[in-house]
């Protein structure tokens, strides 16, 4: 009988050996369950018992943009207001996966790793979301986009709060468009948030970038002069590498902040090759334009500027946001913050931290201070020009004076994918603040795909948006 | 007033949980209640020396080696000399082969090892021979080797004598196992108190899946009524008619069944009638095999019987076989579908299992590689690799219990993964099944399909559940049976799934602990293969599903939707409750 005790020791082994497995299984519950509640077949979110009993998104007043209603979504009424956020607030489907609905879906729906998907309704504290953004805004710089693709980006440098965030194209929510070989070019990246979720070529906003790096670098760059003729050989010889300034219109006589207000791509160029492919690099990577930045739980989409192996045209090209360069909205205006903060930006966030949802769940809503971008003096150095780009250039009326509008414009030749060769449609750019310490705005704003400049597509929509907000705010 | 509602089901929610730890805490503390005191059964005095040994157990190897029971420190004496058994009619000793032989009162008694000195493979014939026609006429007898012993006899173990005498005589200390010390005689919980918690808990469970949406149904009750029913129509059988002390191990396979059944009422009437009526012939079975190994010894006249029945239903099943859920492993009797093979369970562990006496004599350990191997194989021919798994692991488990050899062990480990290696290559779509573990979310709609819904499914759950009858799981095709660990989650809570999980892996360690205390090694071999049976089933139904182990299609104890695998579990827990001392020890008036 001894021998038969010990000999079944052996399935003690057995039990331990299970009992490991059940020890991995927990721990995979417990690591992973959040992974494992969103799939796009789980029942308990997505049929009657998903959205529908899911909690309501709100804006900064308190303005609903999405509820449940009697086992419906039900989103705003106005059809412009509920294209304007859609990229912010979702939809009912999982597809844009930056929008709040997709985002935090199963937080929405009250789902906590104690209690399921299966609390009732009534016994589940409440999972409103307020966001920060403001719809009348949105709706109205929506159609002042009118038909166009790009994305605006308005947020407040002080507190962090995006008051705007409208991306196009954008879909009614209520009648979501079945996407078929026929229509796909129509709604070709319909899905993205274009404020986080994309990344153009810069052109001429890209300046700020060279000239943070010239202010940092170039000892006698605040006396230096350059004599522009409108056409000059950068970085090599013959007529492929010429820089053509504006239609090959001749500057004169300028000085740094002169060649920022007249966007002289000769200067710049010159500059980018005077300083390096190394300098150049450090500053852009300073100012996060090869990084993720993320609002909150968002990830932002990353920039590009890569000049390792570029010749001496090639990065002169660079230093005026052509080449390979490419930059994202929400980066920019992040930029456009750092400058207004001496430095040191305010990160953006979309969710208020009034929200229901946060007493129950911890979720990133962003905002805060950001790393170091650019010393404080390149920084105020920096915000001056671009204040005397409004003031001296672009004219003070195209913009409501008192918010004391400092921008740059740009217009971005876009470059086919692949080849690199440029084509004559350009993305039209406008980024800046507002130094009015009522009025904190920093901003950007993208149009796409235009036969035209930042001037002439992108700055009349910032106008009309910086005004929205200051009418909002009153 | 719609809180208020919400809350009283939550609060259920909450309680099942604690309350199924409690249930399983109780059956299986209980489990130590109503034991004899650990005194010796016997003593033997040494005439030479005075020393007085303890016999403590009902079967007890004597002889010079280590691993005695009653180690002789004699040189006359063989390492394994003779065993000291206790029958219903009185003790008795058969003498193994030793080479000096063994005396009561001056006579030789009778070795049990037939012939001599033959070569390995003569053995071999002429025991098959000797078995075929013994199993023929159904005699396998080693109890005619036996000879009796009274108390005052003396015995002569090589040159070694003692007198044999009353257990209380013997004096000194005894050292008890772990699990037996400081037992009380007060059950920790009246059985009948254990009855009523497991029937609170499948009532709370019928409210649970009558709350939410069926407010004018109450077939929920209907079955949880019935069930309670046939429950304490059990234990009244048990208790007052057959007036048994204990009902823990019973009470386990009720609590675990009903919480299956209750699971099933919302989801089909056919499948929880299944699960009611597959139940009632599984306990009848269980009180008719605990009854049957009453006697160990009539049980292993019908060895080769067991033999013969088990390789014939697996091949009735391989020629008549139809393929259901991918595996050949059903046949149809008259409109009903049953698995041959879980039944085959029961036989193998019958025929696995042995008296001491028997087991210390048996050199024919081919035979049951041979049988085991027969088995193994014909259920592979029928594709059913989840069976095949488990009868392998069991073979290992009897294997090793019956002679501790542990090289046979590795060697059929070796010679399993060898033939399993090609098994993969030779079937694919085995060797998807192996390739998907770890990452079924990756390819959900796929060879992932059944996995990702579990595992998402459980982590819908939550600890408490969404609540019975509110899953999505049970949608899935089979998953009242293959995926039932998940639709405990979902509907229960994971609390719940592991604490039926661990009730099971409980089994093992219990049989275990009593291994000395059953009435013959038979019932220890048995209980202990049984409950690791269990437990591997378990395991493969648990972790298959979870994306843990390949998933392979099988049961979950009692708990999956009734069929032939719940008539199966309640055969194998009556191997368990036989090894159990006390069921055979009626309850003092």
């Amino acid at each position: 009988m001894k021998r038969t005790l010990r000999r079944s020791m052996m399935v003690m082994v057995v039990v331990v050996l299970i009992a490991g497995g059940a020890g991995y299984l927990s721990y995979r519950i417990v690591t992973e369950h959040n992974s494992w509640i969103n799939m796009p077949y789980n029942n308990h979110i997505l049929s009657e018992g998903g959205l529908t009993r899911a909690g309501s998104i709100m804006d900064r007043n308190g303005t609903v943009l999405a509820r449940s209603v009697g086992g419906q979504r039900v989103y705003h009424e106005d059809e412009n207001v509920r294209r304007a956020l859609l990229h912010v607030v979702g939809d009912d489907s999982v597809n844009i996966g930056t929008s709040m609905q997709t985002l935090y879906r199963t937080k929405l729906t009250g789902y906590s790793f104690v209690w399921g998907l299966g609390l009732p309704t009534s016994l589940k504290s409440k999972s409103d979301i307020k966001l920060t953004v403001d719809a009348d805004v949105c709706k109205k710089v929506y159609e002042a986009f009118n038909g166009q693709n790009g994305a605006c980006i308005i947020y407040n440098y002080d507190t962090g709060e995006i008051l705007c965030d409208v991306s196009t194209p954008a879909y009614d929510p209520n009648a979501p468009p079945t996407i078929t070989e026929e229509n796909e070019d129509k709604y070709e990246g319909v899905y993205v948030d274009n404020v986080v979720g994309s990344s153009y070529t810069p052109g001429s906003v890209f300046k700020l970038v060279t000239a943070a790096a010239a202010l940092k670098y170039i000892d006698d760059i605040d006396t230096r002069q350059w004599y522009c003729e409108g056409v000059k050989n950068v970085g090599g010889t013959g007529k492929s590498a010429q820089v053509h300034c504006n239609d090959g219109y001749a500057h004169g006589t300028e000085t740094l902040s002169d060649a920022l207000g007249n966007s002289c791509n000769i200067v710049f160029a010159e500059l980018a090759d005077e300083l390096g492919a190394d300098k150049m690099t450090k500053v852009a990577e300073d100012m996060g334009i090869n990084t993720n930045i993320s609002i909150g739980d968002i990830t932002v989409k990353k920039g590009h500027y890569d000049v390792k192996d570029a010749d001496m045209n090639q990065l002169a090209w660079s230093g005026v946001g052509q080449f390979t360069d490419l930059v994202n909205p929400m980066q920019m205006a992040v930029i456009c913050s750092a400058i207004a903060n001496g430095g040191k930006p305010v990160m953006p966030r979309l969710i208020d931290s009034g929200s229901d949802l946060l007493s129950r769940v911890s979720i990133a809503i962003g905002g805060g201070k950001g790393k170091q971008m650019m010393d404080q003096t390149v920084a105020e150095k920096l915000g001056d020009m671009m204040r005397r780009n409004v003031t001296a250039f672009y004219g003070e009326g195209v913009f409501n004076s008192e918010l004391e509008v400092a921008a740059k414009t740009g217009t971005g030749e876009i470059v086919l994918q692949g080849n690199g060769e440029r084509t004559n449609r350009n993305n039209a750019w406008i980024v800046g603040y507002c130094k009015s310490t009522e009025h904190p705005y920093a901003f950007a704003v993208v149009v796409t795909n235009v036969d035209g400049y930042g001037a002439t597509y992108a700055q009349p929509i910032a106008s009309l948006a910086l005004q929205a907000c200051m009418d909002a705010e009153k | 007033m719609q809180w208020l509602l919400d809350a009283g089901v939550v609060a259920v929610r909450v309680i099942l949980p604690l309350y199924a730890a409690v249930i399983v805490y109780a059956v299986f503390a209980s489990m130590r209640r109503h034991r004899r005191p650990q005194k010796p059964l016997l003593t033997l005095k040494n005439l030479q020396t005075g020393e007085k040994i303890p016999v403590l157990f009902w079967e007890n190897s004597l002889g010079r080696s280590r691993g005695s029971d009653i180690r002789v420190d004699d040189p006359a004496v063989s390492r394994n000399h003779c065993v000291l058994l206790r029958r219903q009619e009185g003790w008795m000793i058969t003498d193994v082969g030793s080479k000096s032989g063994t005396f009561v009162n001056g006579d030789r008694v009778l070795s049990n090892v037939s012939t001599a000195e033959n070569s390995f493979i003569k053995n071999l014939i002429s025991d098959t021979k000797k078995n075929i026609k013994n199993g023929l006429r159904a005699v396998d007898d080693s109890s005619k080797y036996r000879t009796m012993v009274l108390i005052g006899d003396e015995l002569r173990i090589g040159s070694t004598y003692f007198s044999v005498q009353r257990g209380d005589s013997f004096d000194g200390e005894i050292r008890s196992n772990r699990f037996l010390k400081k037992v009380s005689n007060k059950a920790s919980m009246q059985q009948y108190k254990l009855m009523i918690l497991i029937t609170i808990f499948h009532v709370l469970m019928g409210v649970e899946a009558t709350w939410d949406y069926y407010h004018n149904d109450i077939t929920p009750f209907i079955y949880c009524g019935v069930f309670t029913a046939i429950s304490w129509t059990v234990f009244f059988l048990s208790t007052v008619v057959m007036k048994r002390t204990n009902f823990e191990l019973e009470a386990l396979g009720l609590f675990l069944t009903g919480t299956g059944l209750m699971l099933q009422v919302r989801q089909s009437d056919k499948m929880a009638i299944m699960h009611i009526v597959t139940a009632i012939v599984g306990i009848i079975g269980f009180i008719i095999i605990v009854k049957l190994l009453e006697n160990p010894d009539f049980v292993q006249r019908f060895r080769y019987w067991g033999m013969i029945a088990a390789i014939g239903l697996l091949g009735v099943n391989l020629v008549f076989g139809s393929v259901q859920y991918g595996a050949a492993n059903w046949i149809s009797i008259g409109g009903i579908s049953v698995q041959p093979s879980e039944f085959v369970k029961i036989l193998y562990i019958l025929v696995g299992a042995g008296t001491l006496d028997a087991l210390m004599t048996s050199h024919n350990k081919l035979e049951f590689i041979i049988f085991s191997a027969i088995c193994v194989g014909e259920l592979a021919l029928m594709g059913d690799f989840g069976t095949g798994l488990i009868f392998f692991s069991t073979f290992l488990f009897v294997a090793f219990m019956r002679s501790g050899d542990i090289k046979t062990v590795l060697a059929a480990l070796i010679t399993a993964s060898v033939g399993g290696a090609s098994i993969v290559k030779l079937k694919p779509y085995i060797a998807k099944r192996f390739s998907v573990v770890g990452h079924s979310l990756e390819d959900p709609n796929n060879v992932g399909f059944q996995m990702s819904r579990v595992l998402t499914y459980t982590a819908s759950g939550g600890l408490f559940g969404v609540g019975i009858g509110n899953g999505y799981l049970k949608y899935l095709f089979a998953s009242e049976s293959d995926l039932v660990f998940g639709i405990v989650c979902e509907e229960l809570g994971i609390l719940v799934g592991f604490i039926l999980f661990g009730a099971i892996l409980l089994l093992p360690i219990y049989a275990k602990d009593i291994a000395t205390r059953s009435r013959s090694t038979f019932y220890s071999i048995s209980a202990v293969c049984a409950a690791g049976l269990l437990i591997v089933q378990t395991a493969l139904n648990v972790l298959g599903s979870t994306d843990i182990l390949p998933m392979t299609g099988v049961t979950f104890p009692f708990v999956s939707a009734g069929g032939s695998s719940m008539i199966a579990c309640w055969g194998l827990l009556a191997f368990i409750k036989a090894a159990d001392e006390r069921t055979y020890s009626q309850k003092r008036a």
